[in-house]
């Protein structure tokens, strides 16, 4: 098994609260894994975790996308970025008065380097950088099917395309892990359709994804892999059919009894 | 459009032909000057709260630093001013650094309160350090700028001796213009870049940008140092112009009225720092002339500029030009890019 991310007895303590305790488990290269769980569970406590936001009060966090494994516990969320992590948000962030092109353009500066001479002096490196970020941020945006809309807000695309603009800048700083936070949030059936879709296409180019949903649908059809999380703790590992049938999972989200209702 | 670009030629006629053209006035050449230095000043402090999102409340301290710099290196070493303009920029983004580095951590309120501390420090020791700054008696007799040649009239014929001095309003109402023109280049350039991108960016949402890689810290500081210097660049061209400083120009309230700039003319935007400078600047001598007539003292003006807030704020709360990055879209990699989207959506 060539994990590609090992989350090894992670814990998150925010003041007396254990938002997660000792969880344990391997995001393997090339496959999807599902973070599920009821409401308040520490998925996306997990996901900060993992893409630097909040720094594990415990435990290892190896990430191997460049190779051998490298201990990243509490590396700044920039850092993560630049060493293939990418993430999308729950609630949407992009940046909303700047064009849906200047998004995914940010999401190329990772992977960019001009400076403020360069910016001021309009050097032949910074022009041509210049033009490879723009093509390659359209790239991008044809890939998530957005490249028709580059010039317009971010603010005025619809929610679904939104959600894809957010896509197109994580996929944008080049990662090896992909963190989707609840992407088929508030999606019609068309627009998750598309979705899956991404997701496969995003998995072609060698990007593993790791995504949190609640839509359950979507979570049996697409992932390989699933954790389950209650209460902080991991409660559950397995494929999507054991997962399904699993009386701690069926507990959890329906309460005492229900697993033999 | 071209009723607009040919009136855009007109009035940039006007501008510079108006000193020559023998209606020029001293009164109206003077505060043409002062608005040039403010219109420096207020694109400076918009990096920071414009297009940073940071809120700056002690941005003259750096513009007192900028102008002290500046007259103390001409009245100790004589020094000439295109020598200074480099050292004061320079002494500015040194102290945006050094300010900026520890406290730019803090967010919102508290790095206010840290900004405002410091422009009150600087007016603290312009004031007390009488051994370097003579105190409250502030520096008089600051040497005009001179174009000297003389070394190289000295090279071709001994007899001859090129050298100028500015005297007047006229020779600065030019170099002022050269100076609004290099830092509006400078900051439309800045906006277009990479740069720019990261500084929008963590305007729009910290937490976004650094989960895209960008470190805010390295380009919080980075802004800080820039309007720092720019703010000090404009310091030393006053200092050289007004030939006297005293530590009460550089009190907490011009802050103030630089910012009222920066956010009457949109926060992010270039050439509303440009607008908010004309109008506040214009309409403070307005007033001046005015206010006495009514048998009202002349500070009162300071009273408008609070009601020009309160009206800004209740009905155009984004200022007059809202748009951000507006540079990007004169790219000519972004009109190419434009022109091929729409070939696309025709073919």
């Amino acid at each position: 098994m060539d994990a590609l991310l090992r989350i090894d007895g992670v814990g998150k303590r925010f003041g007396g609260l254990m938002a997660l305790s000792d969880v344990s488990f391997d995001v393997v290269r090339g496959k999807i894994l599902g973070l599920i769980g009821p409401n308040g569970a520490g998925k996306t406590t997990m996901f900060n975790c993992v893409a630097g936001i909040y720094k594990p009060t415990e435990g290892e966090i190896l990430f191997s996308g460049q190779g051998a494994p490298r201990r990243v516990n509490g590396l700044k969320p920039e850092k993560m970025t630049a060493l293939g992590v990418a993430r999308t948000f729950q609630n949407i962030r992009l940046f909303s008065s700047l064009t849906v092109l200047d998004n995914v353009r940010i999401g190329r500066h990772c992977r960019t380097k001009a400076n403020f001479f360069g910016a001021v002096l309009r050097t032949k490196a910074q022009k041509s950088e210049e033009r490879r970020i723009i093509d390659e941020s359209m790239e991008f945006l044809d890939f998530v099917g957005l490249g028709e809309k580059a010039l317009q807000p971010a603010n005025s695309l619809a929610y679904g395309a939104q959600r894809r603009l957010e896509i197109a800048r994580a996929m944008a700083t080049e990662p090896r892990l992909l963190l989707l936070d609840e992407p088929a949030a508030g999606m019609n059936p068309r627009e998750t359709e598309d979705l899956v879709n991404l997701i496969h296409a995003i998995i072609e180019r060698d990007v593993t994804v790791v995504l949190i949903e609640h839509d359950m649908k979507l979570v049996m059809r697409i992932c390989e892999n699933l954790v389950v999380l209650d209460h902080g703790v991991k409660i559950a590992e397995g494929a999507p059919e054991e997962i399904k049938t699993n009386p701690l999972v069926i507990e959890a989200y329906l309460g005492k009894g229900a697993a033999n209702a | 459009m071209r009723g607009v670009s040919s009136l855009k030629y007109i009035l940039a006629a006007l501008v510079l032909l108006y000193p020559i053209s023998g209606f020029g006035d001293v009164y109206v050449l003077h505060v043409a000057v002062l608005v040039m230095v403010y219109t420096v000043l207020a694109m400076g402090l918009n990096i920071v709260p414009g297009f940073c999102g940071l809120l700056d409340l002690g941005y003259v301290g750096f513009y007192g630093i900028g102008a002290y710099t500046a007259g103390l290196l001409t009245m100790h070493y004589d020094m000439s001013f295109w020598l200074i303009v480099p050292l004061a920029a320079a002494n500015g983004a040194l102290w945006g650094v050094l300010l900026g580095a520890p406290t730019l951590r803090l967010t919102g309120d508290y790095f206010a309160i840290v900004t405002f501390g410091f422009s009150e420090l600087v007016v603290l020791v312009l004031t007390n350090e009488i051994w370097l700054t003579r105190g409250p008696l502030g520096l008089p007799g600051i040497a005009p700028i001179s174009l000297d040649a003389s070394w190289l009239s000295h090279l071709i014929n001994p007899g001859w001796n090129w050298k100028y001095t500015f005297g007047g309003e006229t020779p600065y109402y030019y170099l002022g213009l050269i100076m609004v023109l290099f830092i509006y280049l400078l900051m439309r350039r800045m906006e277009d870049s990479r740069l720019g991108r990261a500084w929008l960016a963590i305007r729009e949402d910290p937490l976004a940008a650094s989960s895209t890689g960008v470190n805010l810290l390295t380009y919080k500081v980075i802004a800080f140092a820039i309007s720092a210097g720019i703010g000090a660049l404009a310091g030393a061209f006053y200092a050289r112009w007004s030939l006297f400083l005293s530590p009460d120009m550089f009190k907490f309230w011009e802050s103030f009225l630089v910012l009222c700039m920066v956010v009457l003319g949109g926060l992010g935007n270039i050439n509303g720092a440009l607008l908010g400078a004309v109008i506040l600047i214009s309409l403070g001598e307005v007033l001046r002339v005015i206010l006495p007539k009514l048998g009202l003292p002349a500070e009162t003006r300071f009273l408008a500029y609070g009601l020009i807030m309160v009206l800004i704020m209740r009905y155009k709360p984004s200022g007059f030009f809202t748009q951000v990055s507006e540079s990007t879209m004169k790219n000519k990699m972004i009109i190419e890019l434009r022109e091929k989207l729409a070939a696309r959506r025709a073919g």
